[in-house]
């Protein structure tokens, strides 16, 4: 199985990157300098470990014919509108930017026909939100 | 004496308006999160999460149980009309669910689905009373090495599920445990893998991690069948009275009866959960039937029995969780966390410290279970038509909230990041099917795990004997062991349930 393979090859690089960071963690100052390491250790060495087992398990399957996965553009899209968001969610505050947010989503997910349904959907959400954080939980967003 | 005491004071806290009110909305939000495809129960009370930050305790915990059992109310509500389970553990309604809506009986199906829910979480709450505070007096007896040996069984316990996930529920296991280790160490001070942000100084919550794996990594991947094709089937929207018949009663209610105790029981393990419980109850009452080949047509008994078995599942489940503060599902382990963020500590303790929210939440167990039977019984035709919303508007909605949500954690733009990272993470999880659910369970645990552990060693002088110190030690160590052998064993053994 390919997959096995994958998740396999990740775990080894993920415990192996993750065994060397904890390698160069400062030393405790009080009681035993290594006590805040050992912990971390083993979970670097077992993922490691783990790994490999996975990884060879999947390399002694034969490589069944790969399953054609969906498409990804949506998530790439997605993924994009979610790093905007994060980038103006500050600089031009809740309403506006989760209007964009939102609406930007939809016209990706749900396509620019339902436009009428998109906008209203965004902006109902965003003020009402906004509402229930401010006015029933007392909460200030920007 | 004392315990109908106990009930009553839980009775007093829950009657005020606003925990009734909680409770409904609860059971209601649940019941739809629960109803939609791909949206279970922990991903639903992972949304909701942030809501609770404000309330008092007791108020939080009842809303989160509420969605908690709404949710498993909810979840068979798409098997039987689409064909489409709402959850893991609402499988197993499809099998007789649809098949009943097919032969034009969705009204039967929707009802006794309820009433075998209703009755399966009644008895277990009854159950719940009785044996949480035996529990939690017994876990008194627990130090750093017993909780740590806890917890080690507790973990691979979930990670060990199934013999092809075994190793890769142990990848998700450890990975989780990692993401426990970052930020200020409580002991020492030392600052780890925090990578010179200030932002992880304090380590990453775990609300992050749940809402980004289960709801944006849920998303993602839905997202993925948007694209190629997938959509929603036409629902049935007409529906006559939602009751049952005489015999329909007849023929359902020494099933019920029989499979709520065996729901319960796997609920209490951990590891299990509620879809194997399901499974188990269906696959029970297939061997135990008189007529065993109509199991699969639409016979009413093959739906009831697995819904009692997945809502005693769910009662179940909280003791560990309430009694011992150590879950033993990924669901159980957002609503341990949630407490945690209220500062409330789970555990043979919380009966003592806190005897009212330990009391209210049982109370509002038995109150919820009613308001859930109504929400699902008269209302059910009306609530149903949720599933007719596209998951096209569904999914941006649901990222929105996701973002909302994390923010008001720290109120902090870093989390907006690591939501996505961790969305990612949930996507490719479940992609190339590593189980989530030890992720969850090791991020939630983990920080305290790892306390125990130090602390366990440094009472015995890093004698590691201290791990073994006495019988519950040891019975612990080996029903980890056994846990992580049980898998290959039982695909040795051939055991009714690993027949479908």
């Amino acid at each position: 199985m390919r997959s096995d393979v994958l998740v396999g090859a990740v775990s080894i690089l993920f415990g192996m990157a993750y065994t060397v960071q904890t390698l160069h963690l400062p030393k405790a100052m009080v009681g035993n300098p290594w006590a805040p390491l050992f912990f971390p250790l083993a979970l670097g060495v077992l993922l490691v470990a783990m790994g490999i087992v996975v990884l060879l398990k999947g390399l002694r399957h034969h490589p069944s014919s790969a399953k054609k996965g969906g498409s990804k553009r949506l998530i790439v899209v997605t993924i994009l509108i979610c790093l905007a968001y994060t980038a103006l969610f500050e600089r031009i505050g809740f309403i506006p930017s989760t209007i964009l947010f939102l609406g930007g989503l939809l016209f990706a997910v749900n396509g620019a026909k339902a436009w009428i349904v998109n906008s209203l959907i965004a902006v109902t959400f965003s003020f009402g939100v906004w509402y229930v954080f401010e006015k029933i939980f007392y909460m200030n967003l920007p | 004496m004392e315990l109908i005491q106990n009930l009553l004071l839980g009775f007093s806290v829950v009657l005020t308006p606003l925990n009734l009110i909680w409770m409904v909305a609860g059971s209601i939000l649940g019941t739809i999160l629960g109803m939609l495809p791909g949206l279970g129960p922990t991903t639903g009370i992972a949304l909701l999460l942030p809501l609770t930050f404000t309330m008092e305790p007791a108020t939080a915990l009842i809303t989160m149980c509420a969605v908690y059992y709404g949710a498993m109310f909810g979840g068979s509500r798409s098997s039987i009309l689409l064909n489409v389970p709402g959850d893991g553990a609402a499988v197993a309604a499809c099998f007789d669910g649809y098949p009943m809506a097919q032969n034009g009986r969705a009204e039967a199906a929707l009802a006794i689905s309820a009433i075998a829910s209703f009755i399966g979480g009644l008895i277990a709450t009854v159950a719940f009373v009785i044996v949480a505070i035996p529990v939690a007096r017994f876990a008194l007896r627990f130090g750093p090495p017993e909780y740590f040996m806890l917890m080690i069984f507790a973990l691979s316990a979930t990670a060990a599920i199934s013999k092809e996930a075994l190793f890769k529920g142990f990848i998700s296991l450890l990975v989780g445990l990692m993401i426990s280790t970052v930020g200020i160490d409580y002991q020492t001070g030392v600052l780890r893998f925090t990578f010179g942000l200030m932002e992880l100084q304090t380590g990453i919550d775990f609300v992050v991690v749940i809402i980004g794996v289960y709801g944006l990594g849920e998303v993602f991947k839905n997202l993925e069948n948007i694209a190629s094709g997938g959509g929603l089937q036409a629902i049935q929207k007409k529906f006559g009275r939602i009751w049952i018949t005489l015999d329909d009663w007849r023929r359902s209610i020494i099933p019920i009866l029989r499979e709520t105790p065996v729901g319960f029981l796997v609920g209490v393990l951990p590891g299990a959960g509620a879809t194997i419980a399901a499974l188990m109850a269906y696959n029970n009452e297939k061997q135990l039937s008189k007529e065993p080949e109509r199991f699969g047509t639409g016979t009413i008994e093959g739906l009831a029995a697995p819904e009692a078995a997945n809502n005693a599942c769910s009662v179940g489940a909280l003791i560990p969780m309430m009694t011992l503060g150590v879950p033993g599902s990924g669901t159980t382990a957002v609503m341990l966390g949630a407490l945690m963020i209220l500062g409330l500590q789970p555990g043979p303790l919380l009966f003592q410290q806190h005897a009212d929210v330990a009391w209210a939440v049982i109370a509002s167990m038995f109150l919820g279970n009613v308001a859930c039977a109504f929400i699902n019984i008269p209302l059910a035709g009306l609530l149903v038509r949720v599933l007719a919303v596209p998951p096209k508007v569904l999914y941006p909605v649901i990222v929105a909230l996701a973002f909302v949500g994390v923010y008001t954690i720290n109120f902090s733009v870093v989390e907006f990041v690591l939501l996505i990272l961790f969305g990612l993470v949930g996507y490719g999880m479940k992609k190339y099917k590593v189980p989530t659910a030890p992720l969850i369970l090791a991020v939630v645990v983990g920080s305290s795990m790892e306390q125990n552990f130090r602390m366990a060693l440094m009472l015995a002088d890093g004698d590691f004997g201290v791990f073994f110190r006495n019988g519950i030690c040891w019975t612990l160590f080996f029903l980890a062991i056994g846990s992580i052998a049980w898998p290959f064993l039982s695909s040795r053994i051939k055991l009714p349930w690993n027949r479908s």
